[in-house]
């Protein structure tokens, strides 16, 4: 099939599901108290996003969000690089992270209010948290990707460990590594979320479970869009630079 | 500048390479493994050397150990008349099974990789690389990805990547094992033709009995493990040698020879 079609379909798509959100609660086909008319929503989120308490929300789960990342990626990469590196490292630790791994992160969450409290630090740690373990096990994982050949060929040619790792290593992760950026980010987010919502004085998160408990439709919907772009913003934009640096993947 | 000297003295003594009674020793979990028992071999400089032996005989560790990627446990391998205790690109080129060009490089980069370590500048780099895809057989191909290009295609990068930095010895590990059997005559051919350009030593490993006996100037027979040399057979074909050849008894003859070693030896 042409790309174009693809495109086209696609747009149909898209169409149909906004024209059917925008129509279904003005004919009463559904209820516009549980769902209302895009248009409404539209209006609301423009109102909303003018609101100087959701713009200070969105700085500040925006700054949550950031800094979980700067802080979970390094130290996930570094675990995860160490692990299949070093045999033996990896012999010892395997299991136990690969348990902890499976256990859903949130239960931990009650624990994370004990120690940080309800601010800003205590979403971040949870974050950071939850995403390092991801990190770690895409580092390993991307790190035994690496052909034990190329390195040979590598050292066959008189390459010292750091050229190995700059010359083989790096290239040879690349798409694999943007791959772990962009899923622990969708990971990252969802921990500043759940933190968020189940306790927090101000955040996107929190507006979002406020307005939803107070059966404010339109601007729980607003909030759900206004998330959604940024995410699929940054998604996009990473899954751009994967496709450009592995064209030689196929 | 150098290994010019080295190479004078190896024509003087007659020999590129020298293994003296080399052993090895895996250390396995369940105490060590004997990989190779008291190998000795004396290549000539500028000879086609090639070594058949069974899976497993240890020939690619040997391989390995002339171009100092692995340690052996006893004896002396000396390279132009001194050891390799590392890897030393000036004095041994190694080509690898198929697998091995970078697929993020073109075949330019690919060539020019061995130089690159060594921060020779681009144009510089490019300088000698040209000559070595034109001598493969690939110019027009210096832009293509692996991804784009046939194994055997491939394996002529392979073969200029290994070239281009003009060593005199090159070890090659069953280059052309993962070509089909039109493409891996052809590339025998070539490679014929490329020595016999280039006047390297060459150490080439396979399975091939056919490919041994059309390639070689010798050709060592290794046991099983721990492997050890069994037959030692001076193929006396004249050069260029031609596909003709394989049809006649005396190549008939040496392939059947070398199959009896291997038969016997299990």
């Amino acid at each position: 099939m042409k790309y174009w079609h693809i495109i086209l379909i696609r747009a149909a798509i898209l169409a149909l599901v906004l024209g059917a959100w925008e129509l279904a609660p003005r004919w009463g086909l559904v209820n516009p108290m549980l769902l209302p008319p895009l248009s409404d929503v539209l209006v609301t989120l423009q109102i909303q996003l003018a609101r100087p308490t959701v713009q200070e929300a969105i700085l500040i789960t925006a700054l949550e969000v950031i800094v979980a990342f700067i802080i979970a990626v390094p130290i996930g990469a570094a675990a995860g690089v160490a692990i299949a590196e070093f045999p033996y490292a990896g012999a010892i630790f395997k299991p136990m992270l690969f348990y902890v791994f499976s256990i859903p992160k949130s239960i931990f969450l009650p624990m994370f209010i004990l120690i940080f409290g309800i601010g800003f630090q205590q979403k971040v740690a949870y974050a950071a948290f939850t995403t390092a373990f991801v990190v770690l096990m895409s580092a390993t994982a991307a790190v035994e990707s690496v052909k034990s050949d190329y390195i040979l060929v590598a050292r066959s040619f008189g390459a010292t460990p750091l050229q190995i790792l700059r010359r083989v290593y790096v290239p040879s992760m690349m798409p694999v590594l943007l791959e772990t950026l962009r899923i622990s980010m969708i990971f990252n987010f969802t921990g500043v979320m759940i933190a968020e919502m189940y306790a927090s004085r101000t955040g996107i998160g929190h507006l979002i479970s406020n307005w939803g408990e107070n059966f404010q439709m339109p601007q729980l919907f607003a909030g759900v869009i206004m998330l959604s772009v940024v995410a699929i913003a940054f998604n996009e934009t990473v899954r751009y630079l994967e496709a450009r640096c592995s064209t030689w993947r196929t | 500048m150098q290994y010019v000297a080295d190479l004078n003295a190896a024509k003087t003594t007659g020999a590129a390479i020298e293994i003296d009674r080399v052993s090895h020793v895996y250390a396995g979990p369940e105490g060590g493994v004997p990989a190779l028992s008291n190998v000795s071999m004396k290549v000539g400089a500028g000879r086609f050397i090639v070594i058949v032996g069974p899976s497993g005989c240890g020939k690619t560790s040997l391989l390995m150990m002339m171009a100092g990627l692995r340690d052996h446990t006893e004896g002396r391998i000396d390279v132009h008349g001194a050891p390799m205790p590392k890897p030393d690109p000036e004095r041994v080129g190694v080509i690898f099974q198929e697998a091995s060009l970078f697929p993020w490089l073109t075949t330019f980069d690919n060539i020019e990789f061995p130089l690159s370590l060594r921060g020779m500048s681009k144009d510089e780099r490019r300088r000698k690389s040209q000559p070595m895809l034109q001598l493969v057989g690939l110019t027009g191909f210096g832009e293509r990805y692996p991804h784009e290009l046939s194994g055997g295609m491939k394996q002529r990068v392979s073969i200029a990547r290994g070239l281009v930095q003009d060593p005199p010895v090159l070890l090659m590990d069953e280059p052309f094992a993962a070509l089909d059997e039109q493409t891996r005559m052809t590339m025998g051919h070539e490679l014929l033709r490329i020595w016999e350009t280039t006047n390297k030593t060459v150490v080439f490993i396979t399975h091939s009995l056919t490919e041994a006996v059309y390639l070689a100037d010798e050709v060592y027979v290794m046991s099983p493990r721990p492997g050890r040399m069994i037959d030692h057979i001076m193929v006396d074909l004249p050069r260029p040698r031609t596909y003709e050849m394989m049809a006649t008894d005396t190549f008939g003859r040496m392939r059947d020879r070398i199959w009896q070693q291997i038969r016997k030896s299990h």
